[in-house]
């Protein structure tokens, strides 16, 4: 069995060699830096935008290049971090409590190599994990039928209300208003047209994810960061010379908790699909500091505080493509979009991926490898290009997303009613988000919804039409038990106040 | 006072918490014209999943509404502007901009009206010299056409200005 993995992660690393594959897996690195770096966009905005070019390419080329640019901005949303104070992306808030204290002190550059070694380490452990975990995960996730699917996505659904930590309502709010506009357009058992508003033919043909996904991500954060920059960042000076990397090196030497705590943390947080890169780079700041000998040197400029989440946010984003693959459930955001396009691209996420198309799964796994040392290296070698980058005024920057933005939202059905929705998504996702409304759960509600409903009624055929496929232990077993943590997991916040209430007492 | 400083969290929370509970049963309503039932014999209705995630999304907004008056949510005690209103000049023109342009798309096609939409865009928002603005506003369609057209094969809207595109294809093909 071990032989086989290796040789199939051998296959997978020749084919992210493949000439066509290796130069997007580069472009795909250097995108991803951008775009993390760019304050306002982050992995998910990167590849929620990016998805529609990939047409171009076979599915296996596009999902390397998809994945580099997740990869990428895992690392890049360190550099705004560090030097302008702005979080490139919410999976790089908790880099800047220490991050912009070492730039503020002069010490800028100890700051981004400890990011960017913390971002590789991390990377490197979590790739490890990935190989071991996924084909024994995909093994099991084979034997899953209808019943078994179901329940997985209900779980999906139930972490974010379980573990989201948002608002109740807003968070069942945001996956049924993603559910109800998936189901738009043809029923596919009964053929009836579904929610087809003012009899507009546009409706036909569903909601295409990326119409929803682009217009939050895309549209919506654009609007968000135009009102919280304004167009305004003050950068930190940054001297680069050997001299200085090599001393922030050397700093790292005590960090070795940090990396540990958060590259294995950050892997298994960023499994669940509420989680994610950016719960899980808190949470690792947050034990390294309470377990810290010096805990209260952190929030002062520690390269240990750069290193946790650093090394955690890059874990939980190759964490978070172990369900994308094995189970067809999406760990993050990004998955979500990423498991969509694979729908785009004719492919079915799920096990069977990996008896199917083991070139698509091993070269994708390959190319993590790979992507992980060509972003160390791109990311210290052009830390001065980056810093040119980030001078763009956001006046230039954004009329340039909005094109793509557009163009992005037209191109996959070519129709100029997705583009009307795209807005309206954009807008009404920045003024829900001002309102405390997660959009996350909408967007990986769309692009579930279709397979939980045929997955719902493929079940209720089974058992002529009884839910009690779903929660008798003899009948289905596995179903049964994943129903019932996800239950759990909807009750978890009612158990909140009690626990909280019975404990105040007793104290 | 200005619409800025009226319209404050609190009161927003509100109306778009109404509002969504009217929207949540406007799409009961209209998943409601597919039969909602669900029987053993011949499974589920068009409408039977519309209509209860719709019924879900109303309950939710109603709890919402419930938690703004117990004054149980953050946004319910927050009498600060939704948004200040430099913020709102950047939302406001921003967003208007990108309505004139879809519109403008229908009728002009795409690549005249980004090249609009750029140079007015960077004129109100940026302190670029006019060239450099009449340059990014010519090059960015340029690179749009050339990629989508020509790279992807996937032409994009080009409204009436389609005619002046034939001898550009006539060259291309």
């Amino acid at each position: 069995m071990e032989m086989d993995v290796f040789h199939l992660l051998l296959d997978g690393i020749f084919t992210a060699f493949q000439p066509l594959n290796l130069g997007l897996l580069i472009f795909g690195c250097l995108v991803g830096l951008f775009v993390g770096a760019m304050p306002g966009l982050g992995s998910v905005n990167g590849v929620a935008i990016l998805i529609p070019i990939t047409f171009i390419v076979p599915p296996t080329a596009a999902i390397i290049f998809l994945a580099a640019v997740y990869y990428g901005a895992m690392y890049g949303g360190a550099i705004s971090s560090v030097m302008l104070g702005i979080p490139g992306a919410s999976t790089a808030v908790a880099t800047v409590f220490d991050g912009r204290p070492l730039a503020v002190k002069g010490e800028a550059m100890t700051a981004l190599t400890a990011a960017a070694v913390g971002s590789f380490v991390g990377g490197t452990v979590s790739v490890v994990l990935f190989t071991l975990f996924a084909p024994p995960l995909a093994e099991v996730a084979l034997r899953f039928n209808a019943p078994e699917t179901f329940a997985l996505m209900v779980m999906a659904f139930a972490t974010f209300v379980g573990l989201g930590g948002d608002d109740i309502p807003k968070t069942i709010f945001s996956i049924l208003i993603g559910l109800v506009l998936s189901t738009i357009g043809l029923d596919l058992i009964t053929g009836k047209p579904r929610l087809i508003f003012f009899g507009l033919p546009g409706f036909l043909h569903g909601i295409n994810f990326l119409v929803l996904a682009i217009g939050i991500y895309g549209i919506g954060e654009m609007l968000w960061t135009l009102e919280e920059t304004k167009g305004k960042v003050q950068m930190s000076k940054l001297s680069v010379n050997m001299a200085e990397m090599f001393k922030a090196l050397r700093a790292l030497k005590k960090t070795f908790m940090a990396m540990n705590i958060g590259s294995f943390l950050g892997f298994f947080v960023g499994i669940l699909p509420a989680a994610g890169a950016t719960p899980a780079s808190l949470m690792a700041y947050g034990i390294t500091k309470q377990l810290s000998k010096n805990s209260q040197d952190f929030g002062q400029g520690v390269p240990a505080g750069v290193v946790a989440p650093e090394c955690a946010n890059n874990s939980a984003s190759t964490g978070s493509m172990l369900p994308m693959l094995t189970l067809g459930i999406p760990g993050s955001p990004t998955t979500a979009i990423l498991l969509g396009g694979m729908i785009l691209w004719g492919l079915t996420p799920g096990p069977l991926l990996f008896t199917q198309e083991p070139e698509f799964v091993w070269g994708l796994i390959g190319s993590l490898y790979i992507a992980n040392f060509f972003t160390l290296i791109l990311n210290i070698a052009l830390i001065p290009a980056f810093l040119m980058v980030l001078r763009i005024p956001f006046a230039i920057l954004a009329p340039v997303i909005f094109v793509l933005c557009v163009t992005g939202g037209y191109a996959p059905t070519q129709s100029i009613h997705d583009v009307w929705l795209m807005l309206l998504f954009g807008f009404f996702g920045y003024i829900l988000r001002k309102l405390d409304y997660p959009v996350a759960p909408a967007v990986l509600s769309i692009v579930l919804g279709p397979l939980a409903e045929n997955a719902l009624r493929q079940s209720l055929i089974l058992s002529d039409g009884s839910m009690g496929i779903f929660f008798d232990f003899s009948l289905k077993p596995i179903a049964a038990v994943i129903m019932y943590i996800a239950i759990v997991l909807i009750l978890m916040p009612a158990f909140g106040p009690i626990y909280r209430k019975i404990f105040k007492k007793t104290s | 006072m200005s619409i800025t400083n009226k319209l404050t969290v609190k009161r927003a929370e509100i109306i778009i918490a109404v509002f969504l509970a009217l929207c949540s049963a406007a799409l009961m309503y209209k998943s409601a014209q597919n039969r909602i039932t669900w029987n053993t014999e011949d499974n589920m209705g068009a409408g039977f999943l519309p209509f209860y995630l719709s019924l879900g999304m109303l309950i939710c907004t109603v709890l919402t509404i419930i938690k703004f008056i117990l004054k149980k949510s953050p946004q319910s005690k927050d009498d600060s502007p939704f948004i200040d209103a430099e913020a709102f000049k950047y939302v406001f023109v921003t967003a208007g901009s990108l309505i004139v342009l879809v519109f403008a798309i229908g009728f002009l096609g795409i690549y005249f009206s980004l090249v609009f939409f750029l140079a007015f865009y960077l004129r109100y928002f940026s302190d670029k010299s006019k060239l450099f603005i009449s340059i990014f506003s010519i090059i960015t369609p340029v690179l749009t056409f050339l990629f989508f057209e020509w790279l992807l094969k996937i032409p994009l809207p080009q409204g009436i200005s389609e005619p002046l595109f034939y001898p550009v294809y006539d060259f291309m093909y």
